[in-house]
Parts: C-alpha cells; sequence; structure tokens
C-alpha cells in the first residue's frame, strides 16, 4: 500500500506528456505518413478489392464493414509501438525515465504521461484514418466524432499493456511476442476483418476477451449508425481493462526503475 | 544539535543486492552550507547511497532526513529541496539546450515563461549562453556535464547532489566545473558529491568519508585527516630492499609499507629521516607531502579494483 501511496500519479504527469510532444514534433511527419499509408493500404485492399467478392457483411458493404475497425487498430498499433519500442528506448537506453525521477515526479506520474502520451498519438491517428474514411464517404452519422474519447481511452490501454511488456523485456527482441501473441490475434480476431458471431463458441469467447473487440464494436456502431448496441457493458469492459493494465504497469515499472 | 541543523541526516543506512551489501550501517550527517565528498573505490556503495537520498533506491535499515523531510516516505517533498546531477547524463539528446531545461522546470511545477530568467542566469553562470539552441548531441562532454548541473539548479534547491560530476571529463574541463562549485559553494548551497579524484575533494570538499566494502572507514576534513591517519611526510624508494632502509633508519618514528616495487615511509616531519639517509649516502628516494591518495590507499588497500 504504501509502495502504492509512493507510486501514486499527480497532475504533474502532463509535464510528461509535454515533454513527448516536443519531442515528437521533430519526426511527426515521416511517421504517419508511414502508418497512414499502410491503414489506408488495408482499406483499399481489403474493402474495395476483397470486398468486391465478399457480400454484404453485418449488412453494409465490406468497406464500410472494416472501415471503423480498422479507426481502433490504427489506434491500437499505434499506442502499442509508443509503448514498447519508444518506452524501452526512454526507460532503458536515453535515461529518460531515470531523468524525471530526479525531479520531484513519481513512478506514476512518468507512467501516466507516457500512456497519455501514447493515448494522443492513437488519437492523431484515428482523426487521419477518420478523415480517409469520411473521403471515401464511408461515415454515415455526425456521430462518429464520438469515437475519439473512445479511441482516447483504448490508446491509453493498449499503452499499458505494452508498457508492461516493456516493464519485463530484458532487449527489443522481447517485443516479437507481444506482437505476435498480443497485438496481432487481436488485429485479426477482434471483429474488424469478419463478424464474430458464427464462429465457434471457444472463438468467440476468446475475441470477447480480447480489449480490442470492445472497441471494434464501439467504434463500427458509432461511425456506421452514430450509436452503439450495449455501449455501456463494452464502454466498461474497456475502462476495466485500462485500470488493470495501469496498475500492473506502475507497479512493474517501479520494480524496474527502483532499487 | 537539532535534527534541522543537518541538511542530511542518514541514520544506519542499508541495502543489499541479494546477498551482496551494497551500503553496509552507513551514518551520513551534512550540515548547512559544507561540502561533503564520499571517497571511495568502484563498487564501494557511493552511488547506492546516492540513490538512496534521491529516492532512486528503498534502504532496507535505517532512517534518512533531507532537509528535515523524511526521504523515504515523502520522496516527491524531498526532491523538491534537492538538485540532482547522476553519474551518467539523462539529457534529452534530441532536444535544444532550452528545450532540456525549460521541460525540466514543468517537471517541478514551473511554466516556461516562469523558468526563462532562471535558465538565462544558469546558462551564463556555467558559460553556456550561447549554446541555447543547440542540440545535446553536439555538445561537449564537459558542456553536458555543465548543463546537468544547471539542470539541477533550476529550481534554487538547497542541497546539490552529485554523482562523479567530472569523471571522464578533460582537466580544463574539470577545472571548469569546480571553479563553478566552489562559486556555489560560496553562495551557501549545501553540496554532496561522490568522487574517486583525490584532487577533487581536497579541492572542494570541507570534510569528506572514505567508503569500502559500503561502510564509512574514516570521516572528517581532509588535510586534518591525512595529517592524523598518514602524517605530514613521505618517503619512496622504488627497486630496493627494505631492511638495509630500515636498518638505517632504527629507532626514528615512521610507519613503512610495502607496495609492489615500492617502499613507502609516512611520517610526521621528515627531517630526521632525511638527515639519517643523506648521511647513509642514499640519494635515489623521494620526499614529498602526505597527500589525500596516500590516505585512500592506505585505508583501501593499493590492490587493483574494477
Ligand atoms: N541494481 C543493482 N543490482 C545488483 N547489484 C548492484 C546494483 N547496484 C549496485 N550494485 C552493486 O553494489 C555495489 C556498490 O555499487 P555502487 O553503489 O554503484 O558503487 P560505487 O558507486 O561506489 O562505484 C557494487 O558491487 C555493485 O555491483
Ligand atoms: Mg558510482
Amino acid at each position: 500500500m504504501s509502495e502504492f501511496l509512493q507510486h501514486a500519479p499527480s497532475h504533474r504527469a502532463v509535464r510528461v506528456w509535454i515533454r513527448h510532444l516536443v519531442m515528437y514534433r521533430t519526426w511527426f511527419l515521416a511517421e504517419w505518413a508511414g502508418t497512414l499509408t499502410e491503414h489506408a493500404l488495408y482499406l483499399l485492399a481489403f474493402g474495395y478489392g476483397l470486398g468486391r467478392f465478399v457480400p454484404d457483411m453485418g449488412g453494409m458493404p465490406y468497406a464500410q464493414f472494416i472501415g471503423p475497425g480498422l479507426v481502433v487498430s490504427i489506434a491500437m498499433w499505434a499506442s502499442s509501438y509508443e509503448a514498447t519500442y519508444g518506452a524501452y528506448s526512454r526507460m532503458r537506453i536515453q535515461h529518460t525515465y531515470e531523468g524525471m525521477l530526479s525531479a520531484p515526479l513519481t513512478v506514476g506520474d512518468v507512467v501516466v504521461g507516457d500512456l497519455l502520451w501514447c493515448a494522443s498519438r492513437s488519437l492523431i491517428g484515428a482523426v487521419l484514418m477518420l478523415i480517409v474514411l469520411a473521403a471515401f464517404g464511408l461515415v454515415g452519422s455526425f456521430w462518429a466524432v464520438a469515437v475519439l474519447p473512445v479511441v482516447f481511452i483504448e490508446g491509453f490501454m493498449f499503452a499499458g499493456l505494452g508498457l508492461i511488456a516493456t516493464a519485463v523485456a530484458p532487449s527489443y527482441a522481447f517485443f516479437n511476442f507481444h506482437y505476435s501473441l498480443v497485438v496481432m490475434p487481436m488485429f485479426f480476431f477482434a471483429g474488424t476483418f469478419f463478424p464474430l458471431e458464427g464462429l465457434p463458441d471457444w472463438m468467440q469467447t476468446v475475441s470477447q476477451a480480447m480489449p480490442l473487440t470492445h472497441a471494434v464494436v464501439l467504434s463500427r456502431g458509432l461511425i456506421v449508425h452514430g450509436h452503439a448496441p450495449d455501449a455501456a457493458w463494452h464502454f466498461f469492459m474497456l475502462s476495466a481493462f485500462t485500470l488493470a493494465f495501469l496498475a500492473v504497469a506502475c507497479g512493474l515499472v517501479g520494480r524496474r526503475m527502483l532499487d | 544539535m537539532s535534527e534541522l541543523e543537518f541538511e542530511v541526516d542518514g541514520r544506519g543506512l542499508a541495502k543489499s543486492f541479494g546477498a551482496l551489501k551494497a551500503v553496509d550501517g552507513v551514518d551520513l550527517r551534512i550540515r548547512r552550507g559544507e561540502c561533503y565528498g564520499i571517497l571511495g573505490p568502484n563498487g564501494a556503495g557511493k552511488t547506492t547511497t546516492i540513490k538512496m537520498l534521491c529516492g532512486a533506491a528503498v534502504p532496507d535499515a535505517g532512517t534518512l532526513r533531507v532537509i528535515g523531510i523524511d526521504a523515504v516516505a515523502e520522496g516527491r517533498r524531498a526532491r523538491e529541496q534537492m538538485g540532482i546531477v547522476p553519474q551518467e547524463s539523462t539529457l534529452d539528446s534530441e532536444l535544444t539546450v532550452y528545450e532540456n531545461l525549460w521541460v525540466y522546470a514543468g517537471y517541478f511545477g514551473f511554466s516556461r515563461r516562469e523558468s526563462r530568467p532562471r535558465i538565462e542566469e544558469l546558462l551564463q553562470f556555467f558559460q553556456l549562453r550561447e549554446k541555447w539552441d543547440s542540440q545535446i548531441k553536439t555538445l561537449s562532454g564537459g558542456m553536458k556535464r555543465r548543463l546537468l548541473i544547471a539542470r539541477a539548479l533550476i529550481h534554487r534547491p538547497r542541497l546539490l547532489i552529485l554523482d562523479e560530476p567530472t569523471t571522464g571529463l578533460d582537466p580544463q574541463a574539470r577545472h571548469l566545473v569546480w571553479n563553478r562549485l566552489r562559486e556555489l559553494r560560496r553562495q551557501g548551497l549545501s553540496i554532496l558529491l561522490t568522487t574517486h579524484y583525490m584532487e577533487e575533494a581536497a579541492q572542494l570538499c570541507d570534510r569528506i568519508g572514505v567508503m569500502d566494502g559500503g561502510k564509512f572507514l574514516v570521516e572528517g576534513p581532509p588535510l586534518a585527516l591525512v595529517r592524523e591517519r598518514v602524517g605530514e611526510e613521505v618517503f619512496e624508494f622504488r627497486g630496493v630492499e627494505a631492511e638495509p632502509v630500515l636498518r638505517v633508519l632504527d629507532g626514528l618514528p615512521f610507519e613503512p609499507e610495502r607496495m609492489g616495487d615500492t617502499l613507502y615511509l609516512y611520517c610526521k616531519s621528515g627531517a630526521a629521516v632525511m638527515d639519517r639517509l643523506l648521511d647513509s649516502g642514499r640519494r635515489n628516494f623521494l620526499r614529498r607531502p602526505a597527500t589525500l591518495e596516500d590516505l585512500f590507499l592506505r585505508l583501501t588497500g593499493r590492490e587493483l579494483r574494477e
């Protein structure tokens, strides 16, 4: 308990976020050009290429079906990268965390500031992707903007998960596990590319346990129809995962940073 | 003395890593305005001691107050009062000098505008004013170290803590750092530093503690310690038999020590020894004042540490 209080975050976490923002402007453009192109390609290749051979899915054209899923998966990738490769460099290579902890910041400030930053990057990605969807006429309601707070929480959540991996990673190579065992399965099986209904029971169970699934349902509902089914439940699940990952990440980063 | 008369008041501090006792029951008291040096070979436990003060390591035992604040339970509040200069640079290498400083000032709650005059002042003081817009990776080692010290002073702390502030610097850069630290001490800042450079300790410190194996071996003002533990003068003989030399000096007050091919004689006053040696026709020796290095090597042994 006293350890938890020692790590407790405060408003100073915002200062950590500011530091990451100042750092970011140096490589903003090059990076987003890459990620966005990649996801626009998914939309073109699957939505329109494959979509020509796929009947309507979930009651809508295939491109419209996968578009909202791509919004939340771009968010997942963006914050995961930042919380793994980015945070590893800050934690282990550049001694950034160490510098912050020599000021009156706690482990909680450093972690929350980092996760806020990862979530911000999710948000930037999602906004760009939403613009792409709108350009293709795939946004059905003004209430699509309500997906942005969902994306922010989702980004914060995946950043927490990524930071857990970072805190236990002995080297960059460890992240191969994180991506092939955690991120990729969610990318494919959280309902972005095909409906989960009708899958074998065990696969449905696994899918429901995946955090991304809840973000996909909310995103598709909001972007296509302006409202989502069982929104409160999915929102609750996202929040629960978020708090759990945050608590574990704080504990593990604390153990890593403090002797 | 009351507790508050000590800027740092650590008692019975201990920290183990597995079976290794890195710090093994250390008392550390630093008075206001004092410059205190922890002197010790590699692995002595200096950095671990510093880390406990900074909240980066949790002591296994002991109590630790910094400016009257319990530094273990209230690390954040204690760090508001301390400036911390780590052994390795923690500057943001992609950012400029100015960005590094205002971002760090933000960690103390200062806005960019509030911190600007202080940044001007500090960069002037550390002769870095013209590096305002330079990226960190373009700075020399000496400039980075000065910037690291400047950054630690951004919030006008009462206590400055430096872990090996000049390790790896060339002599010019080192003297500049010493010069600035002396000026800071003159302005009333309390300073705690660790070093394994004897000259650094002798030049800067009012008091030193010699640490080895996680314990303080002796503590006191550097010159007084040397006088008391080593003597005033040292005679060095290289590549000679010890026996004949000692026989010539029989009855005089000195302490001999043999290390490798060298014989050292430590004594309070060298005059009598000198006369006796010259009388016996010996010329191949060196007579010099005792230094902190002699004290250090006598206490920690002359074998190699890595
Ligand atoms: N995090 C750690 N884990 C294990 N051993 C450590 C750790 N930090 C320091 N040590 C060990 O503790 C001893 C003291 O280290 P340190 O305080 O860094 O010494 P110094 O700064 O005097 O060179 C050394 O033997 C070092 O290897
Ligand atoms: Mg050290």
